[in-house]
């Protein structure tokens, strides 16, 4: 069979670290243009990775191309998908799917349309142990299951090769690492009931978020996200016959320990046949290899728009119903009289 | 009332730093001033991205990106300086980023720079009161030397008709501060960290909010033309209990006392190696804390799996307790190891010296508002949301 002609659009830090390495190991496509305006991020990924053509609109790549990879600013994620799936290219975008659900059903109706595939760029399901976390949970192993909490941050040093992911179009590190973490969530529990969202964007866009959540099922959970602070970046769920922790990274270990125990048992899951994933490269060589799947037998791919839309509709909300996140430091300031502790005073 | 900074165009280099991203905030929090950053590197821009804050991407070894960046601001405070890279590097990024600050500032009408400098740059100070009007002091370490350097510079360009003033903090600590909060906190968690004659040394300390408001004091002051000033804490404090606080948030004590002599051999002996490479390397590999950092890692976990692998006499040569390489001496329970103290901070943590911001208190109304326990409090509170204790 003839490999899939695939363009790379968007040429910044997740092409260059993540998408464009994976590729090169990944059978049945090959990479044939990259796309981006900033004229040099086109040459420098051309000459490092080989690829034959660059173009600084999408456009102009969609007559070489049968299927695209979005790697850009959340907020062009929905206008370039529609426009590429109108003309039957299939779409591989990275998550957030889009910043609002009429945009992701919009890519949805575009892609029902043409019957070209739309698959999400939501790698933690191709996850072994967050994927075998979903199943210790639905057999019912830890009995009813009680709150979960998760922390994830780091102190931000994502090579970003422009201000543009900074944008507030864009959203900040909700839409960010929180679209993965709500995706988990959503697939873990089933739908939210109820949240409260506060986060510190102050006229930009939050590098702290905390989100208290309530879910249909009943349990309670906090999430805490952070570009500013190093955090243990898992999920700890507590039920009525044991504690779960398990890391809520591509690459992550899972420890049990049961109800009034002592010891602790940790491992990282597998799949029979499977070698684990060593890296982000790994997972998304994986989740290219179904995007592919997806593309040659005319199936869904493994995270379809429709799924996709739910961690949307929790951000597009959070958005919506934000309050302003009072650092515990700052809330001492508030004991005096000056405009800074009014501020936060105010907040 | 309105401040004289509303809605000015203001510039900050280094805001992507400790000192510069305190400013920065304040300044469209507070001031309601139009703030540019400039930026290196996006990556470290996070915090400055909650903000209305443009972005400019520069660099302070090229002078078009630093003429773009000042081009249409009213005020500039320059807080970048070189912080990576070998000293000659650092020294070209301070001496002459500056320079290239100051002619974009000179060309395009700025109405007052103001250059962060250093105490640093009185070099080892004698015990007693000290004030601007102390002689710099070169002391041959790229860091104060090149700040010197910086602060001649911009001082330099008052004559020809740059309104400049030089602002020199102490040492400064507070949220987000790097080299005295964050820093001492990981030597203590990782280590002993040594207090040359039991700290007794002054620590002329001062919270990043009082420097911040000094900063801003030194741009809208009139009378700070051509003006250096001091800006330091209400009072100094003991390294002692600078330490102290530090281990208190942590709940652990990791200090000991050495004489200035005995840091010296330290660091020496440390730099050396004693009792061979492999047995230095094995008593680190024993330590609890490198252990567990080891585990974490998939390179740790393999180590982990072959070291199980060996047979069982092998296997408690290397890891029971008190057994050493043949040929050894039996080394002591396992204590934290002590970090070697650099020479170059030997006379500095050893002086007495009480650093005093009269001059800014006088001229600018520099009021410092947080005390050693208040600033530690928050400190403090930072810390423990930072996930660092």
């Amino acid at each position: 069979m003839r490999p899939i002609r695939l363009g790379v659009i968007g040429a910044g830090a997740a092409a260059e670290g993540i998408h464009l390495p994976a590729l090169a190991r990944t059978s049945g496509v090959e990479t044939v243009a990259i796309v981006d305006p900033a004229a040099e991020r086109v040459e420098h990924v051309k000459q490092k990775f080989g690829v034959p053509a660059g173009y600084r609109d999408y456009r102009d790549a969609i007559p070489h191309i049968d299927a695209a990879i979005l790697g850009i600013p959340h907020q062009y994620h929905a206008p370039v998908t529609i426009d590429l799936l109108n003309a039957g290219i299939h779409v591989l975008v990275e998550k957030p799917m889009a910043l609002s659900t009429a945009e992701c059903d919009a890519m949805i109706q575009a892609a029902e349309r043409s019957g070209a595939r739309l698959a999400v760029g939501l790698l933690r399901r191709f996850a072994p142990t967050l994927r075998y976390t979903k199943e210790l949970l639905e057999s019912g192993m830890l009995g009813p299951i009680r709150s979960f909490d998760v922390r994830e941050g780091m102190v931000f040093r994502w090579p970003v090769k422009s201000a543009a992911m900074f944008s507030p179009a864009c959203g900040g590190v909700l839409a960010d690492i929180g679209t993965h973490v709500l995706d988990l969530l959503l697939w873990w529990f089933g739908d939210i009931a109820a949240f409260e969202y506060r986060d510190d964007a102050a006229g930009g866009v939050e590098a702290d978020a905390v989100l208290n959540l309530e879910m249909a099922c009943g349990v309670t959970g906090r999430v805490e996200l952070s570009r500013t602070r190093d955090l243990r970046n898992s999920c700890i769920i507590r039920g009525e016959r044991g504690t779960l922790e398990v890391g809520t990274k591509t690459d992550s270990i899972v420890t049990l320990t049961p109800a009034r125990g002592q010891a602790s048992l940790s491992g990282r899951a597998t799949t029979p046949g499977q070698q684990p994933p060593g890296n982000l490269a790994d997972l998304f060589a994986w989740q290219m290899a179904d995007f592919v799947r997806a593309i040659e037998t005319g199936t869904a791919p493994a995270v379809p728009g429709s799924e996709a839309r739910r961690s949307v509709a929790v951000l597009e909300a959070c958005y919506r119903r934000r309050q302003p996140l009072v650092f515990p430091f700052e809330s001492l300031l508030v004991d005096a009289a000056s405009p800074l502790r009014a501020t936060a005073k105010a907040s | 009332m309105m401040s004289p900074l509303a809605n000015a165009t203001i510039l900050v280099t280094g805001a992507t730093g400790f000192i510069g991203g305190r400013l920065a905030e304040r300044l469209v929090v507070e001031h309601g001033a139009q703030v540019r950053a400039l930026v290196r590197n996006f990556g470290r821009a996070a915090r400055l991205a909650r903000y209305p804050i443009e972005l400019v991407q520069g660099d302070l070894c090229s002078p078009e990106t630093i003429d773009r960046a000042v081009a249409g601001c009213d005020y500039v405070f320059h807080c970048a300086y070189g912080s990576d890279g070998q000293d000659d590097a650092r020294r070209v990024v301070n001496a002459q980023g500056t320079r290239h600050v100051l002619d974009a500032a000179l060309k395009h009408g700025v109405k007052r720079v103001v250059h962060t400098s250093t105490v640093t740059v009185y070099g080892n100070t004698p015990d007693g009161p000290l004030d601007e009007t102390a002689p710099r002091v070169k002391t041959g370490f790229a860091y104060g030397d090149s700040k010197i350097e910086a602060e001649e510079t911009a001082l330099g360009y008052v004559s020809r008709g740059l309104s400049v003033a030089v602002v020199q903090p102490t040492v400064v600590y507070g949220p987000f501060g790097t080299t005295f909060t964050i820093k001492p906190l990981q030597l203590l968690k990782s280590g002993r960290v040594i207090l040359v004659n039991g700290g007794d040394g002054l620590a002329n300390l001062v919270y990043v909010d009082d420097v911040v408001s000094g900063m801003i004091a030194a741009a809208t002051h009139q009378a700070a033309h051509g003006e250096t000033f001091i800006l330091s804490g209400p009072q100094p404090t003991t390294w002692r209990a600078f330490y102290a606080a530090h281990e208190a948030m942590l709940g652990r004590s990791a200090t000991v006392s050495m004489t200035p002599e005995e840091a010296l051999k330290h660091f020496h002996g440390a730099d050396a190696g004693g009792g061979g490479l492999a047995g230095q390397m094995l008593k680190a590999l024993r330590h609890p804390a490198v252990k567990k950092r080891l585990a974490a890692t998939r390179e740790g976990q393999l180590a982990i799996r072959a070291f199980h692998m060996l047979p069982a006499g092998l296997r408690a040569r290397i890891s029971g307790p008190g057994v050493a390489l043949p040929g050894a001496a039996v080394p002591a329970p396992a204590q934290p190891p002590i970090h070697p103290l650099h020479p170059s901070k030997i006379a500095f943590m050893t002086s007495k010296t009480f650093v005093r911001s009269d001059k800014a208190q006088r001229i600018l109304g520099f009021t410092p508002q947080f005390d050693f326990v208040r600033g530690m409090d928050l400190t403090a509170a930072w810390a423990e949301w930072a996930n660092l204790l």
